[in-house]
């Protein structure tokens, strides 16, 4: 047996302490003892009948408003029955079955588990990952959580097997517990008694419903959201989820009214919505009702008017652009876009009003340039053709150059795009 | 906006033509059209999505189909482009003499009716040949490549069907084109 001089012993014993009373806190913190719930006991009361049934209609828009079928309907698939994947860095994570077939869906699942499953982050097998975006759901009312709960258990029960996750370490998921613990707020939605009920109602649909922040605001190291960066913006699947701050969306050409026909409608001067939002537009904000549009435009623009931005310099004022720029653009895009960026009505969207030309990157203009788009049908019978890639029709120099000069003509923004900003863009496309 | 006209040179039908005087916004299809007299490629939806237009652009990566109706005409400045009036084989007169393999097809299988979209089939067919002489593809992709090639391209007398069985015939007949 080792001797140790007294001190070292007492030093020794010190560590095994600490070493304990981390362990064993650690395993408190696993184990839910410092995990705040905000479903409260009358949850576990089941719904009767005759409530689900009341609450089967609204369940339908509350799903269409949150937006589930982003993630539980894979492309092709049946309605909510899970199976789309999601990459991530350590492996794919593939959604769940949520129709209410009891052996591979939720069917089992009570109105408890239901509501702690989306306001909690807890489901009966455990914790969920946070691409279930249960910190905006916690926000929930407990009579939406409900209506949602009735609506999804109304649909057809659906029989397929959800995909097993290709994490290396799927027994991480109880330290989701310390994650909940930085990143998951106490509280769930309280109203803001001094701003007008259609700001509350707004607020409620951009946080708890659209979980807009889930996309559009920053996220740290732990991966969770960055509230002091709230709907700044961020890099998501290689392309800019845009600045929503009143700021941002003034930036882009946008007030409440024009923000309110935009959300449901997928388009409008200020272009057509692409990558992620052309889905949201289609599963969620083409249902929302014209009142919680508006709701919602008002919240997300503040109720302190931000000073318009400057319209952006006329085409002759814009000096220093590169000429090649212009003549790409003349050449390859004015046909459709028009010779002044006027665009043509359901075949492309105009360049002059254009968002993606005011944003401070020009990482998603250069990714539809580069890479073009599909054909998009959008509500109300509205189209717009699809866009060709020009990616291999011109060099890295031509198309820095085209993005140049459009952000600088028509966007007010007329700092030159760099021939790596196009290779980063390159590199990240098929 | 009123434009300027700059002179433009380039190759077409292997012939070099130019320098032309041209604004500097016009269409390829107009100029063919309007400057040199080659109508044969159709102005049809003028926006892209009906390749009527289309024409082919030799350069260092081969052959591709182009849509002329939206594409610039200085975007084509010393490049080499090939219209459906230089396929035919010629006399020393310009006359006809023969077709080429891609046009003799589509007229044996009865590919097209009122014909206004077969500049663009044409086209479309000519840089596939041209693209599997270089690089055969497997029997049982063949049909997948041939939809690649032509299944953007719109027939509003809808000969899809015989266009296709023309390519498919006419690539099947002719050695080299097809592995395994």
């Amino acid at each position: 047996m080792i001797r140790l001089s007294p001190r070292l012993r007492r030093f020794a014993l010190a560590i095994v302490v600490v070493a304990g009373i981390v362990a064993i806190g650690a395993l408190a913190v696993m184990a839910g003892l410092f995990s705040t719930s905000v479903v409260d006991a009358s949850a576990r009361t089941p719904l009767t009948a005759d409530q689900t049934k009341g609450l089967v209609e609204r369940g339908r828009y509350l799903v269409r408003a949150a937006d589930c079928a982003a993630c539980h309907t894979a492309d092709g698939g049946a309605p909510l029955a899970g199976g789309r994947p999601f990459p991530m860095p350590f492996g794919t994570l593939y959604a769940t079955n949520i129709t209410p077939d009891p052996e591979t869906g939720i069917g089992r699942w009570s109105r408890a588990d239901f509501q702690r499953a989306l306001r909690d982050g807890t489901a009966p097998r455990g914790h969920l990952y946070p691409a279930m975006p249960y910190v905006s759901y916690r926000q929930l009312t407990a009579d939406d959580t409900d209506a949602i709960f009735a609506y999804v258990m109304s649909r057809p029960p659906i029989r397929q097997q959800n995909r097993a996750n290709s994490f290396p370490f799927d027994y991480v998921r109880p330290t989701l517990a310390f994650w909940n613990l930085i990143n998951l707020p106490a509280k769930g939605f309280v109203p803001d008694t001094a701003k007008p009920a259609d700001w509350n109602r707004g607020k409620y649909l951009v946080d708890a419903l659209g979980h807009c922040g889930e996309c559009h605001t920053p996220r740290d190291l732990t991966l969770g959201m960055i509230q002091q960066r709230y709907l700044q913006g961020t890099r998501i699947e290689q392309v800019d989820a845009p600045d929503v701050t009143p700021a941002g969306l003034s930036r882009m050409g946008f007030d409440a009214a024009a923000l309110a026909r935009y959300l449901p409608a997928g388009t409008g001067p200020q272009g057509v919505m692409n990558f992620s939002m052309y889905d949201v537009v289609h599963n969620s904000t083409r249902w929302l009702t014209q009142g919680d549009a508006a709701a919602m435009a008002a919240y997300l623009m503040g109720s302190r008017p931000v000073a318009s931005s400057a319209p952006a310099a006329p085409a002759a004022a814009a000096s220093g652009l590169p000429a090649a720029g212009r003549q790409t653009y003349l050449q390859l895009c004015s046909a459709c876009h028009g010779i002044d960026g006027e665009g043509i009505a359901h075949v492309a969207p105009p360049m002059r009003t254009n968002a993606s030309l005011r944003l401070s990157s020009p990482r998603n203009l250069l990714v539809v340039v580069t890479g073009g788009l599909p054909e998009r049908p959008l509500p109300g019978g509205e189209r717009f053709q699809a866009m060709p890639a020009f990616g291999h029709l011109l060099d890295d120099r031509q198309i820095a150059d085209l993005a140049t000069w459009l952000r600088g003509t028509w966007g007010g923004m007329p700092a030159a795009v760099t021939q790596d900003e196009v290779r980063a863009v390159r590199s990240t496309l098929p | 906006m009123t434009l300027r006209k700059s002179p433009l040179s380039l190759t077409v039908n292997g012939k070099p033509v130019g320098p032309i005087d041209v604004p500097d916004d016009m269409m390829l299809l107009d100029v063919l059209h309007e400057y040199l007299g080659l109508t044969g490629s159709r102005m049809a939806c003028g926006q892209g999505i009906c390749h009527a237009c289309a024409v082919i652009l030799d350069g260092p990566a081969g052959p591709r189909e182009i849509r002329s109706c939206i594409t610039g005409a200085h975007f084509f400045s010393n490049k080499s482009i090939r219209t459906v009036e230089g396929h035919a084989e010629r006399d020393a007169q310009g006359n006809v003499v023969r077709l080429s393999p891609v046009q003799q097809a589509f007229i044996e299988h009865f590919s097209f009716q009122c014909g206004y979209c077969t500049p663009g089939f044409v086209t479309a067919a000519t840089v596939l040949v041209e693209r599997l002489k270089k690089e055969p593809v497997a029997r049982r992709d063949l049909e997948a490549a041939i939809d690649k090639a032509m299944g953007q391209h719109i027939c509003r007398c809808t000969g899809y069907v015989r266009y296709f069985e023309a390519v498919r015939d006419l690539v099947l007949a002719t050695p080299g084109l097809v592995k395994g």
